[in-house]
């Protein structure tokens, strides 16, 4: 049994649960002073660096993150005094006139505003109410808020939108029209554009029904997963190449295989918690979970000649803590790496002992040469590896099995030799990927400073933060299973903030952003989510249904607030610029991934197929050129799968795809959780001039010259727009296509060499009963009509 | 919140999501259009912070010329006579007990004294080695630090920090932040460019990790210039598009998306819209500066260049015409400084290809009164170790606690040198000068106290510096 569930730790800290309400920015009139949604970020911002966690910078003994200690006597006067503005010292410094006593001391750099210590009094005037760190408390079950109007209300999501606006004299916005909406529903959960004749479906009919049936069918889209997949990539830093120095291959593709498999068949999260942190511990392991284990290899290594195995060692522990902190807790815990946390209860001694749950990860043989002596070898070695097919190769393997077995031995035997044939070749082609194993675990000492030469610091066991649990309560070593477990448990261990930190991320690929803004950051310097009830019920949700993805996402879908416009109006522009209140949708750019699966998608020139290695599209020549250990070259796909979705795109972290880098795609290199959508000149060379956006407008021209069903230029440009951004474009827009259409053909009618050097740009073959100005022209409307802003946009 | 209030709320709001979407350097007459009454808090000719600088401005920009694998001090600026003398002993062990190495972990560690003649050069007597014959002509112009000291002992971290202050990734090199605290004085180039040589040997990899904006706004990120192909990505029209014609695609992406901003308002979109202007002016901008044909053949024979080459002597000129056109930060690699065997022999190619161009352009800077307000740096990413190391000939090995860098232009006493090492070059032991100290410095002479120079980042108030001590080197100033 474990001896302190989270809950009773809080209780131990005689911490009352105050209602959290309200939002983080504060927009109509003041009530009440709020703890966490006020004060604590001011404390936090200004006061912790000295007179908080970390115990080896504390100045004059005095913490201010903790209730006792803010209030406690300090021989005749305290900090605070609840009610008593005069009698709190904490007043007196903040407000006084001697630069040596005013508080923070200026060389900091913080500066309290007027308006922040005003506030700070009131609080205490109020009798300076306090509450714990909100993330840490369990999520409870609260019942959603009456509206004054009941009408707009589909789920008790709305509920929670609407009283908060009505509690500002707000209303929501109208709702979206039917095209945008089921334009927006399928980037929000395929990653794609909509196909025109399930936009055309829908605006006939769209019907609450019908609308429900739409995101059951982008939910059991084969394209879910691949969506869900990029957002998790971005999380684990999953890439191709190890990061460091040489940045050489490594293998591990098959895992992104089972991370899409995996959001497809809605593994329950916890379930996929376990499979990734500890697939090799778990009993009667099977060859998936193996592949899973894989997320523990995910991090950078360092194939340099040199490297010292101790330095690479504290290295790689460091990296580990970060990322499962920042991905399962919302935790910054990469700060303890050197000291105790300044904002946050984490210590440097968590640090190194959540470390040491990672120390038997068998990993050190690209550290050491063949006579396992300390030093390097090239090539490294990367064991331990296994070779497998990936989950979507065995589903197409048995797919042939299938196939053969209800063909006829005898008639067919033509088809099913050639089946066989398949069959054989694609089972013989099994890949390597890393996988974890487990090994005599290495000792884990706290480092002084982070410093891996310090070797006097205190040896300690795994286990996790300590003010959240205790998961080895029987002296027992704890181990990634029991991590696991922990993370996932919401009675007993962590499981309701990591069902918080995942719901708010489910959130935020449907609006955009989170409820809480920062998506991995939930401590002190984070930000107080806008909604804390609707978020707490949200984790309650995912916990209770078994977390159970899909689910939530589809709660999420079939809300009213989700289905609102993304136009603000001056009103709500000035109101609420940050759309804190979600009186509205967003619009924002596609991730990379994303624009260019539009592109190749709208073009047709997508190659719609499930899992499989990576795929290497053309880049520019030479841009590995800076690259050695050895120097190489990027060979470009040259058949179908250079046409395949992002998420499948060869993810080298030093040298990133122009393209992706340049639509703000991360390299992976830590854990990211928010991409950052910027509109930069060379995100438009990339749009305009990259070979692979020509190729597509010409491959688009060609289909557009090919419908038959459209036949003027008029016809023709309706398609294009149609194919683009779902909709008919007005007479203004068709004028600007026509205007660039005409203008076009004179100029490649007068120029016929150059028609041919754009039609010759890319590796599709092409279609010679065109004519080649024509062709030309269209193509030029082409690269216009993909690089609006409206088709690479999700409204 | 009253009306007053609010509006004003908005409008840095709008400011700041539009400078964190904008395009490279938007013309200010723009940006005064959009933000109204606030863009006299930018200054005229750029996107940078409003309260920078603030401190005098001593140079606009800065060259950084990165000799990455780590030249050897020893055989560059830093004479030890005594190194020589125990050349082939055992290297005391009170130097090197418990302290980090490199490739010679569990050898044997040998002394091994200077491959290379020293002399006395200029007004300033600066002693350089014979591996160096050019910089004799700029010793009066530069001032060389014998005393560096880094945390990193392998080459991509060690990068890593020098560029960024920290070995954890995802953080922005000093060229983004420069340029996010300043902005560029050009509309039409990015504001960071970097560019990286051809030839030499056996080239360290170098990361695009060097030149990120980490987590500051994409467009802060360095824009490596390749010396084949496109000379920036994508720069050039798609083959058969004449420059009218792509004018013309252009012109109507901006028309149909301005036509749909009518309804939609939002600030993104104008920062696509600019983010569009800027993509075509840079596609006349980069071909013209790339383009020396202007450059007279004295001019091109000073630096040893021949245009297109890739060479590091073409990447000095056209540092140059960067400098000139207003690039607030220009980065060059030259790659193979990294001698653990062979050392004599690799020196001599790696001087022979950067000796004279670096000095051709401080010459040339000199001449043309750009050194006045220009800040070059020359070094690697650490040094080399006194003790022998053999694969091949003799050679060294990487060294963290002293080795050599030089720095030039604006306020910086010339023809001097600041710190030292020991007898043996092996531990900075006057005036030490730690990587965060030359960041402090930098910044100093850009108008840009460090100390106050924070951007919010999971939480924490960032700085380029680090929250390490970090001093100006007041001393090597005027």
């Amino acid at each position: 049994m474990h001896k302190s569930s989270l809950l009773a730790r809080l209780c131990l800290v005689g911490a009352v649960v105050a209602s959290q309400s309200q939002c983080a920015i504060c927009l109509g009139e003041q009530s009440q002073v709020d703890f966490n949604r006020d004060i604590r970020p001011l404390l936090s911002e200004n006061c912790f660096a000295c007179h908080g966690p970390d115990s080896a910078t504390r100045e004059a003994e005095l913490r201010l993150d903790q209730e006792e200690a803010a209030k406690g006597d300090r021989g005749g006067y305290a900090a605070v005094v609840a009610g008593d503005v005069a009698l709190s010292e904490l007043v007196r410094r903040i407000e006084s006139g001697d630069e040596e006593e005013r508080m923070p001391p200026s060389e900091t750099g913080k500066h309290l505003t007027d308006e922040d210590i005003s506030l700070l009094k009131r609080w205490i005037a109020e009798g300076a109410s306090w509450s714990p760190a909100w993330s840490y408390v369990p999520p409870k079950w609260l019942e959603p808020p009456a509206t004054k109007e009941s009408e707009w209300n589909r789920n008790w999501i709305d509920q929670f939108v609407l009283a908060r606006l009505e509690g500002e004299g707000m209303r929501p916005s109208q709702e979206v029209d039917p095209v945008t909406l089921v334009r927006r529903l399928s980037f929000d959960l395929t990653g794609m554009p909509p196909k025109p004749e399930v936009v055309e479906a829908y605006a006939a009919d769209p019907s609450d029904q019908a609308y429900a049936r739409l995101v059951d069918e982008f939910l059991a889209s084969p394209h879910f997963g691949e969506r869900m997949a990029m957002m998790w990539l971005d999380l684990v830093r999953f890439a191709d190449s190890v990061g460091y120095h040489g940045d050489q291959e490594h293998n591990i593709w098959p895992y992104r295989d089972y991370v899409i498999h995996a959001f497809n068949v809605n593994l329950p999260f916890d379930q996929f918690t376990r499979e990734q942190l500890a697939g090799d511990l778990l009993p009667e392991t099977t060859e998936d979970q193996l592949i899973a284990s894989g997320y523990n290899r995910l991090l950078q290594t360092s194939h340099e000649g040199g490297v010292q195995l101790k330095e690479y060692r504290a290295i790689y522990l460091a990296d580990r803590v970060r990322n499962v902190s920042q991905v399962w807790m919302g935790a910054t815990m990469g700060c303890c790496q050197c000291h105790d946390h300044k904002y946050d209860p984490y210590t440097a001694r968590d640090f190194y002992s959540m470390g040491a749950l990672f120390a038997d990860i068998d990993d050190e043989w690209h550290l050491r040469n063949p006579s396992g002596e300390v030093g390097n070898t090239s090539p490294t070695m990367r064991k331990p590896e296994i070779e497998v097919l990936s989950v979507y190769q065995r589903e197409a393997l048995s797919e042939l099995d299938r196939q053969i077995s209800s063909l006829d031995s005898h008639k067919d035997a033509d088809q099913i030799a050639k089946l066989r044939q398949q069959r054989d070749s694609l089972a013989a082609a099994k890949s390597l990927t890393m996988i974890t194993e487990s090994a005599e675990p290495r000792k884990v000492r706290i480092l002084g400073r982070g410093d891996w030469q310090d070797e006097s610091g205190e040896i300690v066991s795994p286990a996790v933060p300590s003010f959240l649990g205790d998961i080895s309560p029987d002296e027992q070593r704890a181990n990634r299973l029991d991590l696991a477990n922990w993370l996932t448990d919401a009675e007993n261990g962590t499981g309701g903030l990591t069902a918080r930190v995942m719901v708010n991320r489910f959130w935020a690929l449907l609006f955009g952003e989170g409820l809480a803004r920062v998506l991995d950051d939930f401590g002190g310097q984070g930000e107080s989510p806008s909604h804390p009830e609707l978020l707490d019920n949200l984790a309650v949700e995912y916990v209770e249904s078994g977390w159970d993805t899909k689910h939530i996402m589809k709660l999420i879908a079939l809300s009213s607030a989700y289905r609102q416009t993304a136009v603000a109006d001056e009103y709500l522009r000035t109101r609420d610029p940050l759309n804190r209140l979600f009186a509205r949708q967003n619009r924002f750019r596609l991730p990379a991934e994303m624009v260019r699966d539009t592109t190749l998608a709208v073009s047709g020139l997508l190659v719609d197929e499930l899992g499989g290695r990576s795929v290497r599209p053309a880049q520019p020549a030479r841009y590995y050129q800076n690259l050695n250990f050895p120097e190489r070259e990027y060979e470009p796909d040259t058949g179908s799968q250079q046409w395949r979705r992002g998420v499948y795109m060869h993810w080298q972290r030093t040298f990133l795809h122009p393209m992706l880098k340049a639509l703000d795609a991360p390299t992976r290199e830590e854990c990211t959780a928010h991409r950052p959508k910027s509109n930069t000149a060379l995100a438009a060379l990339v749009l305009l001039n990259d070979p692979n956006s020509v190729e597509a407008a010409r491959a688009f021209a060609t289909r557009i010259l090919s419908h038959d069903a459209a036949l003027t230029d008029n016809e023709r440009i309706d398609f294009a727009f149609r194919q683009a951004v779902s909709r008919l474009p007005d007479d203004r827009q068709q004028q600007i296509l026509v205007d660039l259409l005409n203008e076009s053909r004179s100029y490649f009618a007068a120029n016929p060499a150059d028609n041919e050097e754009l039609l010759k740009v890319g590796k599709s073959p092409v279609r010679n009963d065109l004519s080649p100005a024509e062709l030309a022209a269209w193509t030029t409307v082409s690269r216009a009509v993909l690089n609006m802003s409206e088709t690479t946009t999700r409204n | 919140m009253d009306e007053s209030q609010s509006i004003s709320l908005q409008r840095q709001i709008f400011r700041r999501t539009f400078l964190a979407q904008a395009g490279l350097g938007l013309g200010s007459a723009a940006l005064s259009t959009l933000l109204g009454g606030e863009s006299q808090a930018t200054s005229a000719s750029s996107l940078g912070l409003p309260n920078l600088p603030n401190l005098p401005q001593q140079v606009k920009r800065v060259i950084f010329l990165c000799m990455a694998g780590g030249p050897s001090h020893l055989e560059s600026f830093d004479y030890k006579p005594t190194l020589e003398k125990i050349s082939g002993q055992p290297m005391p062990e009170s130097y090197t007990q418990g302290q980090p190495i490199a490739q010679l972990q569990g050898q044997e560690l040998i002394a091994q004294g200077p491959m290379t003649k020293f002399g006395r050069y200029g007004n300033s007597g600066q002693i350089i080695s014979d591996f160096f014959p050019y910089h004799r002509q700029i010793a009066d112009d530069i001032c060389i630090i014998r005393s560096m000291v880094t945390e990193q002992i392998n080459h991509d971290p060690a990068h890593t920090f020098m560029n960024t202050g920290t070995v954890i990734s995802g953080r922005p090199s000093m060229g983004s932040w420069i340029n996010y605290g300043l902005g560029c004085e050009n509309q039409s180039l990015p504001g960071f460019v970097v560019l990286i040589s051809v030839g030499g040997r056996n080239p360290q990899p170098v990361a695009s990790r060097q030149w990120s904006a980490g987590f500051l706004p994409s467009q802060y990120q360095g824009v490596p210039f390749n010396s084949s192909g496109d000379a920036v990505h994508y720069i050039n029209n798609p083959p058969g598009v004449s420059s009218d014609l792509q004018r013309r695609v252009v012109d109507s992406v901006l028309a149909l998306d301005r036509h749909r901003q009518e309804t939609l308002h939002d600030p993104d979109l104008t920062a696509r819209l600019a983010a569009y202007e800027t993509a075509f002016r840079m596609q006349t901008s980069v071909p013209e500066l790339v383009d020396m044909s202007d450059e007279p053949q004295h001019v091109l024979d000073m630096y040893g260049a021949v245009p297109g080459d890739g060479s590091y002597a073409s990447n000095c000129l056209l540092a140059r015409r960067l400098a000139e056109r207003g690039v607030r930060f220009i980065h060059l690699y030259h790659r193979g400084w990294d001698h653990h065997g062979d050392l004599v022999q690799h020196m001599n190619t790696c001087s022979n290809l950067t000796d004279k161009p670096t000095a051709a352009l401080v010459r040339d800077l000199k001449q043309r009164g750009m050194l006045e307000d220009t800040l070059i740096v020359w070094g690697g990413e650490f040094g080399r170790t006194p003790m022998f190391q053999g694969k091949g000939g003799p050679g060294r090995d990487h060294h963290i606690k002293g080795f050599s860098m030089w720095v030039a232009g604006g306020n910086i006493r010339p023809g001097t040198s600041y710190g030292a090492t020991d007898e043996l070059g092996y531990n900075a032991v006057e005036n030490p000068v730690h990587v965060r100290d030359l960041h402090a410095t930098m910044l100093h002479l850009l108008g840009i106290d460090h100390k106050h120079f924070t951007v919010k980042f999971q939480g924490l108030d960032m700085r380029l510096t680090g929250v390490e001590e970090a001093k100006v080197l007041h001393d090597i100033l005027v």
